[in-house]
């Protein structure tokens, strides 16, 4: 890893300079919640920001995309292609996490050809974060970003100390030289000093260790009843979740009803017709099972990984208040 | 690079009525260079679309005789499968796949095989029997036991007569039942054809053989409620739970682990049905919850 400073007061020109690799993207408050916005100049962001509500994962798998076009006359399907360069600036190391988790399933196995061309056309360029009473990325090792962005800004009094994390961010760096100067001793100390501090912070804790076992042994709790009770099946914790995936696919036709496009769009598995299969069998037609099976695929991605980083959205942004880690420790039995 | 989400064209060139709500369909490749590597083994499915409608997930039902060709048995249920119906030779599809794991035919090599299947489900296990029948002398006994309800639901009527009659020439014990105990045709092929077929639902066929459990795999497709049923009637005579395979069903949009739709099971062990599977073990059932 390398490691530059950026001066506070070269913000800005910084951020101008980023528009020669793709269209700017930072967090900006918009009413009372945060996105992620094109922006014009470095002002328009809060970098001060806990959480966006909709998390970055909507620049890579798209609330609703078209993927490609049909014409039945022609006997032709063609691939849509939008190819756009985009810099995300200023994403936390949770996000950085769950776009590392979304590779593994996007690009690792059978590559997804929309979201991986969207991933090589993004630079990330991560921003350190402090936690509020909602983040237990602690707990999940997600709340520091070892690799998985180009560039990452850690805040210091005068600046930012950067840590360069890929050939891109160093091609970033190198063109924006004149910006920039090399660390001296006193910013690693006040690194050192934040990150350590950052750490202290946390509040909320979740024990994962035996998590998915803990899981299996509660499957036919009661617990998932009494959630499933509060549970209106919105699918909100789905929308703001930075590793939920599922995605639908439709067929829209023109008039012509020859020709037209097919769409994937975001899905929800706490709709109940997420599990619904022709001639009307449902596999999962209640709340209950919809609710255990979230919490379930949540708690493993893969039998020995976790599909959470604990940005805390889902807690957050649940129009019922139905609290993610208060769920999984009564799954543990500790409440 | 490759884009897996884009179908390759088809087209029907053979259709078949097979029953009131079932219809045989087989299509060809248009591009020879997918053609060329489009293979696939009994077990698998594709995802069919029809244009201007959509996509659905469809099990083929035989091995592969030539190029390109695909062979598929389709019951109107849904949007898709009612316009899959409305096609004719000639008609437009698109095809992504082969996907799923399918059987392992190899691993079976050498063991006596039974065929259970109810309804519909005996689409994916004609592919199969079509393979372990191709290749008969590197397996033991063959069994088939197919339930109906009634005579009109039957597919395949012809090829099921041929070996409920010659079963015995092909190495292969053909076993029907049927559910409606007045259905006249039905009565009189279990007049012709007498400890062969018989009325009641299809675990009622275990009592027509022996089970040898050490060399025998079994192979189980049919509708979600009776895999419970078959199952208890193998692990009745000790079959181990390693050695039932049962192929399943689940909503799919992608048939490549990534829509989500399929994902089942706990914890400790969570599936995709289109990747993991379709094809499990009763083994894999035991320690994945919500599978059967």
């Amino acid at each position: 890893m390398q490691y530059v400073k950026l001066p506070k007061e070269n913000l800005e020109a910084f951020v101008q300079n980023l528009k020669a690799y793709g269209r700017v993207y930072g967090p900006v408050k918009i009413g009372e919640f945060y996105s992620f916005q094109e922006i014009k100049n470095s002002n328009e962001m809060s970098l001060d920001y806990t959480r966006t509500m909709i998390p970055p994962k909507k620049f890579f798998l798209k609330l609703k995309e078209r993927i490609f076009t049909f014409d039945e006359k022609k006997g032709e399907y063609e691939e849509i292609l939008e190819e756009g360069r985009i810099v995300v600036f200023g994403m936390h190391p949770c996000d950085i996490n769950a776009l590392k988790l979304m590779d593994k399933i996007y690009i690792d196995e059978t590559p997804d050809k929309y979201y991986k061309m969207r991933r090589e056309n993004a630079v990330i360029i991560g921003y350190s974060c402090h936690p509020d009473e909602y983040c237990f990325c602690q707990s999940l090792g997600t709340n520091y970003a070892t690799d998985g962005f180009d560039l990452f800004l850690h805040e210091l009094k005068d600046g930012f100390f950067v840590r360069i994390g890929t050939d891109k961010g160093n091609t970033i760096a190198s063109e924006n030289s004149e910006l920039i100067k090399n660390v001296e001793g006193s910013d690693i100390d006040e690194f050192r000093e934040a990150e350590r501090k950052r750490e202290e912070d946390f509040t909320l804790e979740l024990n994962i260790r035996g998590l998915t076992d803990m899981l299996t042994l509660a499957y036919e709790s009661e617990i998932w009843e009494e959630y499933a009770d509060k549970c209106f099946s919105c699918g909100s914790c789905n929308l703001v979740c930075p590793t939920c995936r599922c995605y639908n696919v439709v067929d829209h036709v023109n008039l012509d009803l020859k020709s037209g496009e097919r769409v994937r769009e975001l899905d929800s598995c706490m709709l109940r017709k997420h599990g619904l299969v022709a001639g009307g069998l449902n596999f999962r037609p209640t709340r209950i099972e919809r609710l255990r099976n979230r919490f379930n695929c949540k708690g493993s991605l893969r039998e020995d990984m976790l599909n959470c980083v604990g940005c805390g959205r889902c807690t957050v942004y649940c129009p019922s208040k139905i609290d993610y880690v208060e769920v999984l420790k009564k799954v543990r039995g500790e409440l | 690079m490759e884009n897996i989400l884009l179908p390759n064209l088809a087209k029907i060139v053979r259709t078949e009525k097979m029953t009131a709500i079932e219809k045989f369909l087989q299509a060809e490749l248009l591009d020879m260079k997918f053609a060329e590597k489009f293979d696939y083994k009994p077990g698998q499915f594709i995802e069919v679309s029809v244009m201007g409608v959509g996509e659905a997930p469809i099990s083929i039902c035989s091995i592969r005789t030539k190029k390109g060709l695909v062979d598929l048995c389709v019951r109107n249920v849904g949007r898709v499968t009612n316009a899959i119906h409305h096609l004719d030779v000639g008609s437009l599809v698109g095809i992504r796949g082969p996907y799923g794991n399918g059987f392992p035919m190899e691993e079976m090599e050498g063991s006596n095989l039974l065929l259970v299947a109810g309804g519909l489900g005996v689409a994916p296990l004609r592919s199969v029997l079509q393979y372990a029948i191709k290749n008969r002398a590197k397996y033991k006994g063959i069994s088939v036991f197919y339930g109906i309800r009634t005579y009109d639901t039957m597919l395949f009527r012809d090829e099921f007569y041929n070996l409920l009659a010659e079963g015995d020439k092909l190495g292969c014990k053909f076993y029907l039942s049927y559910e409606d105990a007045k259905d006249k045709q039905c009565l009189s092929l279990e007049a012709e054809h007498s400890g062969m077929c018989m009325c009641g639902v299809v675990t009622k066929l275990f009592e027509r053989i022996e089970i040898s459990p050490e060399d025998t795999y079994a192979i189980i497709c049919g509708p979600p409620i009776m895999y419970k049923f078959v199952v208890r009637e193998l692990t009745k005579r000790n079959v181990p739970p390693e050695k039932i395979y049962m192929t399943l069903e689940r909503r799919m949009k992608c048939g490549i682990g990534k829509c989500g739709h399929c994902i089942v099971g706990d914890g400790t062990s969570i599936k995709y049905v289109c990747k993991d599977g379709p094809v499990f073990t009763y083994w894999d059932a035991l320690h994945t919850k919500g599978m059967i």
